[in-house]
């Protein structure tokens, strides 16, 4: 019986050290990547910002563009409490749906309940 | 006359009534003539159908698992025959495939998936493909907090040994703490095959239990203060990141633990197929078609392994307590080190999320979301607590290849 028991000790004390050790390693990693990406990301993030100007003044407003545009503005509005009038659209892009069903399922149940 | 009586009582004697009423003195739970065993069973598939469809307790598997085990139960139905997988009690039972394929009935032959190993795999596929690891990619350090709810893994496992359990057995147990039911069953189809039933139904019921069993625990280990902290919005992951990420752990997860490669395997590969964007359809396919096929088949044999002789026993009652114990230990085990982190990050981490880190994704998430809101109505816990969570499934899937590891040394 005892013979068990310090068995299952020393498989108990193992195991949660092997769980820590791979979890940690891969922090570790993920570190690691974070540190290249974010080093890499400035000149990116810098073209947007020059890039953004030449677009927006030129909008092409087509007659089918107004109706979701109209749309558009009113659901900000809506959202942001303010008078439509207020907001101007200048451009928009669809961002496609990329979240998991899950976790769209359970912003869904925030906003309802 | 003759002829017609005989007719009669020789369809009278196959009917599962006759079974039931005329058991004889090898049939468990008998008592004077009435076999017990079966009713109790079917009474208790009633209850757990029941459970399923009027309380709603993870009902996509608890209903298949419940009506499984109803038909495995029906005296002379013999589409399941635990038997050909487990033997009669044997020390070293060795399974006959050919007897399998050759006298095994309907159920039999689908229960092959879990023997096998193959429909724990297939749902980790499906898991990955619903997963999103940006959370944890965006806040690495959650990958601790999904190491530390599996404490209640091996304290759970020491527990079923101090009560007598064998090793292989105390493993199975330990393992429902994980929270992780796919997990459980490929541990305990491979070591421990005679307690599947009571470790799969007590591992789906707690999961389904946990917006019951973890706020209170969580409300006992945090202060207001601390269960109201706001943490900074994640910042946005980059694709070729979220690509990147299966690979390592893929990598990392099979050069030190190669048992738990099945499950994490399979996970990163769905999460791969479906991060790459490119094999739409096959994402598709795994989160829904796939993943629902397998979780029928799933329930349904893994409710028919119940038969009144394996699950009526005290020990099963043992499973279930000692299961509830894992599951408690390791919310605590998550708390604990979400505690830490707050201390040390300078009250930056909610501990809350912690408690999440018990994979059964995405309900403990949902249960820090909800805590916190209690708390501080504009707190949004939920995106921060899928790191964790997430976290938490590669976590139960490492301790469930490390069991294995062990087991083969033993």
């Amino acid at each position: 019986m005892n013979h068990v028991l310090m068995q299952g000790t020393v498989i108990a004390v193992i195991g949660i050290c092997i769980v820590f050790l791979v979890l940690a390693i891969v922090w570790g990693i993920l570190e690691l990547l974070r540190i290249f990406f974010t080093a890499k990301k400035e000149p990116v993030m810098a073209t947007p910002t020059v890039a953004s100007p030449v677009t927006t003044p030129a909008p092409s407003v087509t007659t089918e563009d107004s109706e979701i545009i109209a749309v558009l503005t009113a659901a900000i509005a809506a959202s942001l409490n303010q008078p439509a009038s207020s907001l101007r659209i200048r451009s928009y892009r669809r961002v496609d749906a990329a979240t998991p069903i899950w976790n769209r399922t359970a912003r869904r149940d925030n906003l309802i309940v | 006359m003759d002829f017609l009586i005989e007719g009669i009582t020789s369809f009278i004697q196959s009917t599962g009534l006759a079974k039931i009423f005329a058991a004889t003195a090898e049939t468990p739970l008998a008592f004077a003539g009435v076999d017990f065993g079966t009713i109790i069973m079917l009474a208790i598939s009633c209850v757990l159908i029941y459970l399923a469809i009027g309380k709603e307790f993870e009902p996509l598997l608890l209903l298949p698992i419940a009506f499984g085990m109803l038909l495995s139960n029906l005296p002379m139905a013999n589409i399941m025959h635990n038997a050909l997988f487990v033997g009669h009690g044997e020390e070293h039972f060795v399974m006959d495939f050919g007897k399998i394929l050759h006298e095994g009935g309907l159920l039999d032959l689908l229960y092959l998936g879990v023997k096998l190993g193959i429909y724990p795999s297939l749902i980790f596929l499906g898991i990955g493909a619903m997963t999103d690891f940006s959370p944890l990619i965006a806040n690495p350090k959650s990958l601790l907090l999904g190491a530390a709810a599996q404490l209640g893994v091996f304290i759970a496992f020491f527990g079923a040994l101090l009560l007598g359990f064998n090793i292989y057995e105390a493993m199975s147990i330990g393992i429902i703490g994980g929270a992780d039911g796919p997990t459980a069953i490929l541990v305990t189809k491979t070591l421990a095959p005679r307690l599947l039933p009571a470790i799969a139904i007590a591992a789906y019921s707690y999961m389904a239990l946990i917006p019951i069993i973890q706020p209170p625990i969580m409300r006992a280990l945090t202060t207001k203060k601390e269960r109201s902290v706001k943490m900074e919005q994640l910042r946005p992951v980059s694709k070729l990141e979220r690509l990147i990420f299966p690979i390592i752990v893929t990598i990392v997860v099979a050069l030190i633990v190669p048992d738990a490669v099945p499950l994490v395997g399979c996970l990163m590969l769905g999460n791969l197929i479906k991060e790459s964007g490119v094999a739409d359809r096959l994402s598709k396919t795994i989160q829904n078609e796939l993943m629902n096929i397998v979780t029928i088949f799933l329930g349904i044999t893994v409710g028919a392994t119940a038969s009144a002789d394996t699950f009526l026993q005290p020990e099963t009652l043992f499973i279930i307590l000692l299961g509830l114990i894992a599951f408690c230990l390791s919310t605590v085990g998550g708390l604990l080190l979400g505690k830490l982190m707050y201390l040390v990050t300078g009250g930056k981490v909610n501990p809350l999320i912690g408690s999440a880190g018990v994979s059964a994704v995405p309900m403990a998430a949902r249960v820090s979301q909800t805590v916190g809101r209690e708390a501080d109505p504009t707190n949004f816990l939920l995106m921060h607590a899928m790191g964790p969570n997430v976290a938490g499934v590669i976590g139960s899937a490492v301790a469930a290849g490390v069991f294995l590891a062990m087991a083969k040394v033993l």
